[in-house]
């Protein structure tokens, strides 16, 4: 219980610090609004709607981009992950195509695509691309191949060599790479909603900047922190639904307990 | 109850860059037999068990398996190795399971039962001991009914007391199953216990060999059982 709590103590008096600051004046609202401030104003856009709406645009974008790039990435570690030739084929290319930062391309996908949803979709998608491919090819290439012998003698066939040995070997470097996309994918987010965008927390941001809402502007950064967090705790929650069998959360199961001898 | 098949290899050469390994090796198993292999580290003999299940194929000479001509990878033979290579992501169960026909529950708890490990079957490999993970290795290999049973140093990794216990299992495992064994090992005193024939692998071949012919479970206080060994020891030993 205490270790529980310890952990919130800083925090709690930061939070403390800062709205006695801006309520007795030494902190200009203009600067930085108190808590209060911002809580009210999430209070009052909440309220209108508009916070929600601007919150699923971002989530949406978020999603599809995530899926594309993920999907793809994913397919394509696979591929040159379990295949010579494809790796030959595919993955000198990838690798030259990943030291372009993908935010560097902004200007050039808004001449293309314009500033509609499109544009912000692949950037997403492409930023998540890299990491969750490099993680796959290598989770799939480094799977003990001890394993996929055995495999091989005990008579599996391809598509059940790939299910039961190559991708769950392949599981945890692929969630890896999962949780470092999630990060790239918020920050993606974040820059392209800035820059060009009529909604979404980053247009929000951008929108109340013009009207010196600074307790808008603290607000849409919470929320992509918020966020941020959300998603990163998804990614655990999946790491221990799909890896189980893993020693780091093998220690949860009760009958771990050491048995009788062998 | 499966049948044991016959393997026959005939002339066998294998070699890894200019290092020859195995150099007009032959051998032979009756169905049914218990061969054990022994010979000092690095003298092939994990090289000819690998051929003798067609993961990998010898230079020159030819391998049969009840009179067919081995092509790829042998059907019915079944390895278990040093390191038990279960897959740590698949229950006890599953890796049991692995490689069987759909609808196998009956199987798979029978096997586990043989080897005294049914109450294991929904754990995870991480967590049992060195010598229960062999025995679920064992179980794995003969779940499929093999003729051929591949043991390459299966008990290599485990203490003496677990080791003798196990040796016991796999002569009962062997006995039910009536598949041909074929076993690796270092232990000379565990070659003597188990086999029928001990093949001693000496400079890329059979170099020697030993029927034994002492009643099983064989008594280790026996005068002729030592004598077996300390024989069997001293070929080995020589260079
Ligand atoms: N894939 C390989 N590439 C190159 N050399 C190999 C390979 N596999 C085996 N060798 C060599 O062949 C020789 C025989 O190896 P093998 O594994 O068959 O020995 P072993 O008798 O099983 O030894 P141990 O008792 O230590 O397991 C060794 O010198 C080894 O270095
Ligand atoms: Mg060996």
């Amino acid at each position: 219980m205490r270790r529980k709590l310890i952990p919130w103590l800083v925090p709690l008096a930061l939070l403390l610090l800062w709205q006695v600051s801006g309520s007795v004046g030494w902190l200009s609202n203009r600067v930085l609004p108190t808590p209060a401030a911002v809580l009210a104003a999430g209070w009052h856009l909440g309220a209108s709607g508009e916070l929600a709406s601007h919150i699923a645009i971002s989530a949406q974008r978020a999603a599809v981009g995530f899926a594309i790039g993920g999907g793809i990435g994913l397919l394509l570690g696979i591929l040159t992950g379990s295949s010579r030739i494809a790796e030959d084929l595919i993955d000198g290319s990838v690798q030259m195509l990943r030291t372009v930062p993908h935010l560097a391309l902004i200007p050039l996908v808004i001449l293309w695509l314009g500033v509609g949803e499109a544009a912000k979709i692949f950037l997403v998608a492409l930023g998540v691309l890299f990491p969750i491919y490099l993680n796959t090819h290598h989770g799939v290439r480094t799977v003990d191949s001890g394993l996929i012998e055995m495999a091989r003698v005990y008579g599996l066939g391809r598509w059940d060599l790939f299910r039961k040995v190559l991708l769950p070997g392949a599981l945890p470097s692929i969630l890896i790479g999962v949780r470092y996309a999630l990060g790239v994918m918020w920050l993606t987010l974040i820059v392209a909603e800035t820059i060009a965008a009529t909604s979404g927390i980053g247009y929000l941001a951008m929108n109340a900047r013009e009207f010196l809402r600074t307790d808008v502007v603290v607000l849409s950064i919470l929320l992509y922190a918020l966020l941020g967090k959300l998603a990163d705790s998804v990614a655990r929650w999946l790491e221990r639904r799909l890896l189980p069998w893993h020693p780091a959360h093998a220690v949860a199961l009760p009958a771990a307990l050491p048995g009788e001898g062998a | 109850m499966s049948t044991g098949v016959a393997v026959e290899a005939a002339n066998l050469h294998r070699q890894f860059g200019a290092k020859v390994v195995l150099r007009d090796l032959n051998f032979h198993a009756e169905p049914g037999e218990f061969v054990v292999i022994v010979g000092r580290s690095g003298c092939g003999k994990s090289t000819l068990l690998r051929l003798l299940a067609g993961i990998d194929r010898a230079e020159r000479g030819s391998i049969q398996i009840s009179g067919e001509v081995l092509i790829g990878l042998c059907s019915s033979a079944r390895m278990v190795f040093q390191d038990g290579r279960l897959l740590p992501w698949l229950r006890v169960g599953d890796n049991v399971a692995l490689g069987l026909p759909k609808d196998n529950d009956g199987r798979v708890r029978d096997m586990l039962d043989r080897v005294g490990l049914a109450d294991r079957i929904r754990d995870w490999p991480a967590i049992l001991s060195g010598g229960q993970k062999q025995r679920v290795a064992l179980a794995r290999a003969l779940a499929a009914n093999p003729g051929l049973l591949l043991l390459d140093e299966p008990l290599g990794s485990l203490d003496a007391l677990t080791r003798l216990e196990m040796q016991g299992l796999i002569e009962s495992l062997w006995h039910q199953s009536g598949a041909t064994t074929i076993l690796v090992t270092h232990d000379v005193e565990e070659a003597v216990a188990l086999a029928d024939r001990i093949v001693l692998l000496k400079r890329g071949h059979a170099e020697d060999e030993w029927l034994v012919d002492l009643p099983r479970p064989r008594d280790r206080s026996n005068p002729a059982f030592s004598g077996l060994v300390q024989s069997v020891l001293g070929h080995v030993m020589e260079v």
